[in-house]
């Protein structure tokens, strides 16, 4: 069995990170695996401008890579199925094959996944034309599919705002931004969008039900202090309802010695400068973990 | 014109059953459905209990057939390699009038046979299912319910049905029948068929197919139903639990699935316009009175929700110019018999999926008597499910993340026949888990996409 003094879990922003910063701490057995077959993450889909140095962000994942030692081992296309409580994990992968590899510590950068749909407690039928911001932006940059407008959107955060500028860009007419909160979320950077495509914020307000049976035709809105509601027809449906760390595979776990977690997994950021630094502080815990153990 | 001996109309698990057991006799079978694929009707929202038959009133065909049914599930889900979780049921009372149900029920079920229904106290209840709240004042405990996934079952007995020779006809609806001579001859939207017996699954539509040659005798009045999906590890009860109300309100049922997600549900509301939406005021109802039941619900886990249609079937007679019902009430399984050869199953429901196999046989006995057809000599009553892992690249490549599923077990699914989203979901399980689909739906479409253009 292959053995490695830390697996890492994610290539992301995070995992990267973690790999530069246990390299340099001394590390010399590093395994980290993605799903995907480049690295990067999320940022391979965010095709905006803003991280760092104001790059996109696979531009952004390239500089980060820039540095990452040869030393390192890298296994792309690859999914962590298991890993258990004896510090071993099963691997899979189309060109890895069935892998189970041995570790002294596992360093969980697996990112984050959406509020679904489903979870919000939104009456109504269940018809295509309902998506997630974080499937509209893969849609719209690794898929290269536009959703049809008009448009109506969940949450006025960061990522509904961001999409919302996308979606308008794209030459989508998006009809609404509909905020629970009496007061939008987002940065300026990405609330000047509202603004510059004129696009309604809809505060105090909620989406209670949708509508349509195989396409979505429209959303039902309510508006919370008034009870008041109104239907507003649209073809698609952008959930950005918020983010929960990803710790699926570790669910049954617990908290053992030799698991850490990083990046969103570990709490949910908003700037990606943040992600790096807690996955090269934890990156630089794991290592000295080891050197001192040894 | 093709030409059949049998055609079945309706895909539901009701005609995937009536197929797969006519494939039992030399009968050259044709399954038609007007959907792009098999079970989504009726069939893909249920609760999926696969009944004991305690609420059934003795000497029923539905109490005989409920219990002969259970006792041969694990045969019949051996067979077709579907997952079945006998988990047995507590059907719990919270007051005199619910103990008093449970009393009717206990003595219900020993009439009919049922193996061992036992009358629990409240304490006995609490013991063995801890998330029952402790108001509980009774419970009927019958060992032997389960749970199977009713589309699973149902897209199950089509594999077997196909496999042994019955062919399908998707996306065809059946606009006019005659009868000519011992024929019946089928108009439908993508030609002629002719056969020389029917049966007809229809659902929803049962009545209004057999109404395409008969006069009206049986019609369905549908009420609707609501329900809620919970992530799978959700705090869940053991058992199969059923709330026995004090109030004339239905009662609540909570269901461990076979899939292993908790099942909440279902309501019971007059229908509204579209029979796949749910009611907000519905699931806000229900919330309400499942706490009631089972106190440490965790609805902040809840992945979806969906809505179901009960097909409730009633005797009609002509009245100022149009079919009302008679007032009798049809509580037993309704096989209309209108003529040689034609056989309808109308408003089937709750213990439908329970009695699918059943039912399928005995219409199809029914069927070879009238056509005088010899039993297949070479009948395979087994269905292999999609394998998890085969030595291919395609099954160590994961896109379902959630459920672990690969692209392997996605291509397999698309051979047997999925062409949407839905069809891969209801034949692997794709899109089933805590994201529901968000990760891998664009994934599962562009495979799709690929397969249909000849690319793979």
């Amino acid at each position: 069995m292959e053995t490695y003094e830390i697996l890492i879990v994610g290539a992301g922003a995070a995992g990267i990170a973690a790999a530069k910063a246990a390299e340099s701490h001394g590390c010399r057995r590093i395994l980290l695996v993605d799903r995907a077959r480049e690295m990067g993450g999320v940022l391979l889909q965010c095709a905006h401008h803003g991280f760092g140095p104001d790059l996109t962000g696979p531009e952004y994942a390239q500089y980060l890579c820039k540095g990452l030692p040869n030393s390192v081992r890298w296994l792309p296309e690859t999914t962590v199925l298991s890993v258990s409580p004896e510090k071993t994990a099963q691997l899979t992968g189309p060109k890895t094959g069935q892998l189970t590899v041995r570790f002294k510590k596992m360093i969980l950068a697996s990112g984050c996944l959406e509020i679904p749909p489903g979870a919000l407690n939104i009456a109504g039928t269940r018809p295509e034309g309902v998506y997630t911001a974080g499937q509209v932006q893969a849609m719209m940059n690794l898929y290269q599919e536009i959703p049809e407008g008009p448009v109506v959107i969940l949450g006025g955060g960061d990522m509904g705002l961001l999409m919302a500028g996308a979606l308008a860009e794209a030459g989508q007419e998006v009809s609404a931004v509909v905020e629970q909160r009496p007061r939008c979320g987002g940065t300026a950077r990405n609330r000047k969008y509202l603004k510059i495509y004129q696009i309604p914020l809809l505060l105090n307000a909620t989406i209670t039900e949708i509508l349509g049976e195989k396409l979505l035709s429209g959303v039902t809105v309510r508006f919370l202090k008034t009870g008041e509601e109104t239907v507003l027809p649209c073809r698609t449906l952008l959930i950005a309802a918020g983010l929960r760390p990803d710790r699926d595979l570790v669910r049954d776990l617990g908290a053992p010695d030799w698991m850490y977690l990083c990046g969103n997994c570990n709490r949910i950021h908003t700037a990606v400068e943040a992600v790096v630094l807690d996955g090269t502080h934890i990156g630089t815990e794991a290592a000295e973990a080891i050197r001192g153990a040894t | 014109m093709e030409v059949f001996d049998v055609a079945v109309i309706g895909g539901g698990v009701l005609g995937c059953f009536a197929a797969r057991n006519l494939c039992r006799w030399e009968l050259h079978t044709v399954l038609i459905e007007a959907a792009e694929d098999v079970c989504t009707g009726i069939t893909k929202a249920n609760t999926g209990i696969v009944y004991s038959g305690c609420d059934q009133m003795p000497g029923s065909l539905k109490a005989r057939m409920t219990v002969e049914a259970n006792g041969n599930f694990e045969t019949l889900c051996r067979e077709l390699e579907v997952p079945f979780s006998r988990c047995g049921s507590l059907m719990a009372a919270f007051g005199p009038r619910g103990d008093q149900a449970l009393g009717k029920k206990w003595e219900q079920g020993r009439k009919n046979g049922v193996p061992g229904p036992w009358l629990l106290s409240g304490r006995e209840a609490l013991e063995l299912e801890p998330m029952l709240s402790p108001a509980v004042t009774s419970a009927l405990y019958v060992p032997s319910t389960g749970t199977v996934n009713p589309w699973q079952l149902g897209i199950a007995a089509w594999e077997n049905a196909v496999q042994n020779g019955c062919e399908t006809r998707l996306n065809t609806r059946v606009l006019s029948m005659k009868r000519t001579g011992a024929s019946y001859l089928l108009e439908t939207d993508r030609g002629e068929i002719c056969c020389r017996a029917v049966i007809n699954c229809a659902g929803l539509a049962a009545d209004r197919v057999q109404e395409l040659l008969f006069p009206p005798s049986v019609r369905i009045f549908p009420d609707a139903a609501d329900y809620l999906v919970f992530d799978r590890h959700a705090p869940a009860p053991g058992h199969i639990v059923f709330q026995e109300p004090e109030h004339d309100k239905k009662g609540i049922t909570a269901v461990p699935t076979a899939d292993g997600n908790l099942l909440l549900g279902p309501t019971r509301r007059p229908a509204s316009g579209s029979f796949s939406a749910t009611d907000k005021s519905a699931l806000n109802a229900l919330r309400e009175e499942a706490v009631r039941v089972l106190p440490e619900l965790d609805f902040g886990q809840v992945i979806r929700n969906f809505a179901a249609v009960r097909p409730h079937p009633h005797r009609v007679v002509w009245k100022n110019g149009e079919y009302v019902p008679d007032g009798s009430s049809l509580r037993d399984f309704v096989i209309e018999h209108p003529a040689p050869g034609f056989y309808s199953l109308i408003g089937v429901k709750t213990p439908g999926l329970t009695c699918a196999d059943g039912l399928g046989r005995m219409l199809a006995e029914q069927c070879a008597a009238w056509l005088e057809a010899r039993p297949a000599a070479n009948f395979n009553p087994h269905r292999s499910v999609i394998p998890k892992q085969k030595n291919d690249p395609a099954f160590r490549d994961i896109v379902c993340r959630c459920e672990q599923i690969s692209r392997g077990e996605i291509l397999e699914a698309i051979r047997r026949g999925a062409t949407t989203v839905e069809g891969v979901k209801h034949r692997v399980g794709t899109g089933m888990g805590l994201c529901q689909g968000s990760r891998c739906t664009l994934e599962i479409r562009r495979i799709l996409g690929e397969v249909s253009h000849g690319n793979i």
